[in-house]
């Protein structure tokens, strides 16, 4: 379970604070599926980059199945990360200088993983690049790219994963695409996800919503979903 | 573990046409120590190995006066307790020879042996081997030089004194003779028994005695010096107040081996120069890829991993490159040493020595290689612990904490370790400090130079060329290589041309004392009854050139000093102050010589008090705390001489028309003594006429020697050529270094470049244009470079001129300006060869990567 108690970030904008997300009390269950949507600049990246310890918030706590994240080290945010935590970005942001094959070993490789090769051919087969194995991110489409950063988010088996638009900069084929692996991958791993997206619909495919707007939570008058379950939705949508 | 190593083949596999100028940076330093280290330690291997051929005996009793009895009978009581074995004598001495047929003279290094001769080592001859039999009744050896010089050959006579010597053959090798000593002429081999004959040993001449022993060698105790050290001990005791000298071919291996280590160790700190400045380029490269990598270290922070495991991962790197790069640097000494043979002739087979690594050269130049390598880069990665991987979802990247308290203490440990790596290679903890110390104050002079020279072109970024303007505002840039740069490019311009300068001023001035009134030849050895006959020989074959001043000579030593601030007893006493117990040549007059000042007290005048009086030269003063009125004792050809000191004078001792002399006495005591004379005399400029001269005074005078200082001051020529091209060599190295580094900056920010041009090319800006704007951006660094290494130059010159040389300094204008405009020829050449790429790129290609 993900906690977020009065959680903040201020940045110095120039010679004067800017707030980018006010304090913010909210709490994701285990195995859900959040949305997290708004206009740009509403703070959904900043959340998003707060829950991973990628950034550290001006005020309050942050607990991840009941630890503060808040008092760890960079190290100790960075081991966190490493075994708990999945993050797929919009811009791919995977390593130019490595094969798909060695960007997917990576995470495996820093958590000492004994099975690092095998399963990095596993998770590059889940995917369906294993004939890409070998070619460096220039050389792979925007869709292959990002399948890729996906199969490096899921090697360590996170509890969380966490995406940044991970369709933003593809289009509307390849990004559904990469929704449906992203969403069975989830529920194969019964993971937490949270998903920052602009896309309405997308985020009609989450079992929750938080709208965020000048980086303040819009309060929702949810209404119950029409199917049960993502998986539903996600048919439902085709 | 699997993770750093694995990611740090990975990062190189990646970017090693980057780092490539990375370990040749590194290489050449390398290869520099490990060449140099080799080739001494292997000099000094085989020098040792010989160095009982080397001494000729186990133990040399050596004198410049004849062998008194004392000396004999002690040497023979040693013989009679079984001490000693077989004795043999040799004398050495500097002679003039001619052919019997000829005028052409020549000095040379005459050596006299007995048929035991050589004791240890072989001598070996053109023909085949030496024997005795070959010197007996008046033949004599050559060398291969002499007979060209002379124009004779095997078979032909020889004047030497007044004796014709058959030449029978020519020497190849000759065991302990000491390469390392200052050969006054070329080595001539005759019997023991003929010395005398020729006339050469008479009163004053400058003789070398020697009694070479052997010494039957008990089985060694451990921890006892060995039978010939011992021996040569005991003799030095018993000789000690008679100008004798004993030394052990153990005591002479280690003062060779002392003296090799020295020049080992000074000349590494050469290679370890050219390495710092490779390591400059190093610590510029690893800032630039650090800056380059920004993202992917956030992307690794980002799945997992830690600051520690990232800069372990870069310093892995590092480690990999630094071993390739010594790895490339070991087998670059490797074919230095193979190929050395064809510059430096065949001197391997001169010093019985075999040229090849030794595994100390290879095993301390990869360490320091490798050390070099970390340190040198160890700051800049620290970078890796501010990147944050929040850079991922936004642009803006945190600035560094104010003050960065690990990285100012890791700069303090890399700055101590390298002042301890100089201090290791110098193996002193003085000159260690001296070199870092000099190199700081270098470099931030050279920055300082660079930054008011890179403000004094600013004014250019208001030209009307678009080129130029660019040019100038790229020189000053966030983010430039222009200081490193011209650190680098600068130094080696610096070293090249100060040293030019200091050769052209140093050569001017032996040019101006050999001007046209000055004497140009020294006259040594002649005897009172010789005087007249030598001046008027003189006079005859110069005409009207000025008469010789003939000046009396003595060779005294110093065997006790009574004053108010030294007291030596005894001449052991004497011994002990070092300097002060070397043979003296002294001389008398009554007035100041034109080269002389007289610094402390009084010349002398009116009539001589009871006790005689001298004269000393200042700097015996201030070494050894001699005082006005302090009582001097003398010993001139074995008579001791008390005298007291008058006055302390200051000498020119460039200027030798009336000789330097150290000590000079109130005429008077050795007015009746038997001495010689010295002459300087100024020959005929036509070298057939000076020869001429030669050929009759020593036909005449044959025991008188004449230095022909046109031919000395060749020979020092070719050694101050010979010094130039070795200091140009390392000031290369430097430059090559500097270029690399250059290559090395110019690569590493060609992506800024290649995008900057994309957007001009877009723009509307011509390939042309932008070549143009590359050429004069690296002309004016250059220029910039060049000129902080000449006005580098111009100082260095300058000081050691004034300083050290006491020289009169002339600027070189045309060397300086030549030196500027080549250093920002080079520079704008290498520059835009190495950013060929920014002119072929396609925009849009590069657009969109961005």
């Amino acid at each position: 379970m993900i906690e977020l108690r009065g959680v903040s970030k201020t940045v110095q904008s120039g010679d004067r604070p800017l707030t980018i997300l006010h304090p913010l009390d909210y709490t994701i269950p285990s195995g859900q599926f959040i949305a997290v949507v708004g206009p740009s600049g509403s703070g959904k990246s900043t959340l998003l980059g707060l829950l991973a310890g990628l950034d550290s918030p001006s005020t309050g706590q942050i607990l991840i199945d009941g630890v503060d994240i808040t008092t760890l080290s960079e190290d100790g945010l960075a081991k966190l990360r490493g075994d708990s935590i999945g993050f797929v970005f919009q811009f791919f942001h995977l390593v130019p200088s490595l094969t798909a094959f060695e960007n997917v070993l990576i995470p495996m490789e820093i958590a000492g993983r004994r099975d690092a090769n095998a399963r990095a051919r596993q998770l590059l087969n889940e995917v369906e690049l294993t004939d890409r194995a070998h070619h460096y991110p220039s050389q792979l489409s925007g869709g292959e790219q990002q399948r890729i950063a996906i199969a490096r988010a899921l090697a360590n088996d996170p509890p969380i994963v966490l995406a940044d638009e991970p369709t933003g900069n593809l289009d509307s084929t390849t990004g559904r695409h990469i929704m449906d692996l992203l969403l069975n991958v989830r529920r194969a791993r019964q993971a937490t996800l949270v998903l920052v997206t602009h896309d309405a619909e997308l985020a009609a495919l989450a079992d929750r919503r938080l709208v965020l707007r000048d980086g303040r939570p819009v309060p929702q008058h949810d209404t119950p979903p029409a199917v049960s379950s993502a998986q539903d939705k996600a048919e439902a949508l085709r | 573990m699997t993770f750093i190593v694995a990611m740090a083949l990975r990062e190189i596999r990646a970017s090693w046409r980057r780092l490539l100028f990375f370990f040749v940076c590194i290489a050449i330093g390398v290869a520099s120590i490990v060449a140099i280290r080799s080739l001494i330690q292997s000099v000094r291997e085989g020098l040792t190995q010989e160095s009982r051929a080397m001494t000729g005996a186990d133990v040399v009793v050596r004198s410049d006066r004849p062998l008194g009895a004392p000396v004999r009978e002690a040497v023979a009581r040693e013989q009679a307790t079984g001490r000693v074995g077989e004795v043999f004598e040799s004398i050495e001495m500097a002679t003039m020879v001619r052919p019997a047929t000829g005028t052409t003279t020549r000095m040379v290094e005459l050596r006299a042996v007995q048929d035991a001769f050589p004791m240890y080592g072989t001598m070996t001859l053109v023909s085949g081997q030496y024997s005795h039999r070959l010197l007996r009744d008046h033949g004599v050896l050559v060398r291969p030089e002499l007979l060209a010089q002379l124009g004779q050959s095997v078979g032909d006579d020889l004047l030497i004194g007044t004796e014709r010597f058959q030449i029978r053959g020519v020497i190849d090798s000759e065991p302990g003779r000491n390469l390392g000593s200052f050969s006054i002429g070329s080595r001539v081999f005759i019997d023991f028994a003929d010395l005398p004959s020729t006339g050469l040993l008479s009163f004053g001449s400058r003789a070398s005695y020697e009694l070479l022993l052997q010494v039957p060698h008990p089985p060694p105790v451990p921890g006892q010096r060995d039978a010939a050290t011992m021996l040569a001990r005991d003799l030095s005791i018993a000789f000690v107040n008679d100008f004798v000298s004993a030394r052990s071919y153990r005591q002479n291996e280690g003062r060779m081996s002392q003296n090799l280590t020295r020049a080992e160790n000074y000349l590494s700190l050469v290679g370890l120069v050219v390495l710092i400045l490779g390591g400059i380029g190093v610590s510029s490269v690893t800032r630039v890829f650090v800056q380059q990598k920004i993202r992917s270290i956030a992307i690794l922070k980002c799945v997992g991993s830690t600051s520690r495991q990232v800069l372990a991962v870069y310093l892995a790197q590092v480690l990999l490159l630094g071993l390739a790069g010594s790895v490339l640097g070991v087998v670059i000494a490797a074919v230095a040493l193979q190929v050395l043979p064809f510059f430096v002739g065949d001197l391997a087979a001169l010093l019985h020595v075999q040229y090849g690594l030794t595994m100390g050269a290879v095993l301390q130049g990869m360490a320091i290689g490798l050390l070099v390598s970390v340190l040198f880069s160890v700051v800049p990665l620290l970078e890796v612990r501010n990147v944050k991987p929040s850079l991922l979802l936004r642009q803006d990247i945190p600035a560094p904490p104010r003050f960065d308290w690990l990285k100012w203490c890791v700069a303090t440990i890399v700055a101590a370790t390298l002042v301890g790596v100089a201090a290791w290679q110098a193996g002193s903890l003085r000159v260690g400090l001296m070199l870092s110390g000099g190199f700081v104050a270098v470099a931030f002079v050279l920055h300082l130079a660079g930054l008011a020279l890179v403000r004094a072109v600013q004014p250019l970024r208001y030209a009307r060329s678009f080129a130029l303007r660019q040019a100038v505002l790229h020189v000053a840039r966030p983010g430039n290589q222009t200081r490193i740069i011209l650190l680098a490019v600068g130094l080696g311009t610096f070293f090249i041309l100060g040293v030019r300068a200091l050769e052209a001023n140093l050569l001017q001035d032996f040019e101006v004392q050999v001007g046209e009134n000055s004497p140009d030849m020294f006259l040594m050895d002649i005897q009172p009854a010789q005087r007249e006959g030598v001046s008027a020989l003189i006079d005859r074959t110069n005409g009207a050139l000025p008469a010789p001043k003939l000046i009396p000579v003595l060779r005294a030593r110093i065997v006790g000093v009574r004053g108010r601030e030294v007291n030596l007893e005894s001449f052991e006493d004497v011994r002990g102050r070092g300097g002060l117990s070397r043979e003296f040549n002294i001389t008398y007059r009554p007035n100041l010589e034109a080269n002389e000042k007289l610094v402390d007290g009084t010349w002398w005048t009116g009539p001589p008090p009871e006790m005689p009086e001298v004269s000393i030269e200042e700097s015996l003063r201030s070494r050894f705390q001699i005082q006005l009125g302090d009582e001097m004792r003398f010993d001139v050809l074995g008579r001791i001489v008390t005298a007291r000191v008058r006055s302390f004078r200051s000498v020119d001792f460039r200027d030798f028309r009336a000789g330097g002399f150290m000590i000079v006495f109130r005429p008077g005591p050795f007015d009746t003594a038997p001495h010689t004379y010295i002459a300087a005399v100024k020959g005929a400029p036509d070298a057939m006429a000076r020869a001429r001269m030669q050929g009759q005074l020593v036909t005449q005078y044959p025991n008188v020697s004449v230095i022909d200082l046109r031919e000395v001051i060749k020979t020092i020529k070719t050694i101050v050529d010979n010094v130039t091209l070795a200091v140009t060599i390392v000031g290369g190295l430097v430059l090559l270094s500097g270029t690399l580094i250059l290559v090395g900056a110019v690569s590493m920010t060609k992506f800024r470049r290649v995008y900057e041009a994309a957007i001009l090319k877009t723009l509307g800006a011509s390939s042309r244009l932008i070549a143009a704007m590359l050429l004069l951006e690296y002309g004016v660094l250059g220029a910039i470079a060049g000129t902080v290494g000449a006005l580098g130059a111009i100082a260095l010159s300058w000081s050691v001129a004034h300083y050290a040389l006491d020289l009169e300094w002339e600027a070189a204008p045309l060397l300086t300006i030549g030196g500027i405009v080549a250093t920002a020829l080079v520079v704008a050449a290498v520059g835009v060869i190495a950013s060929l790429d920014v002119l072929r790129r396609k925009p849009l290609a590069t657009l969109r990567a961005e």
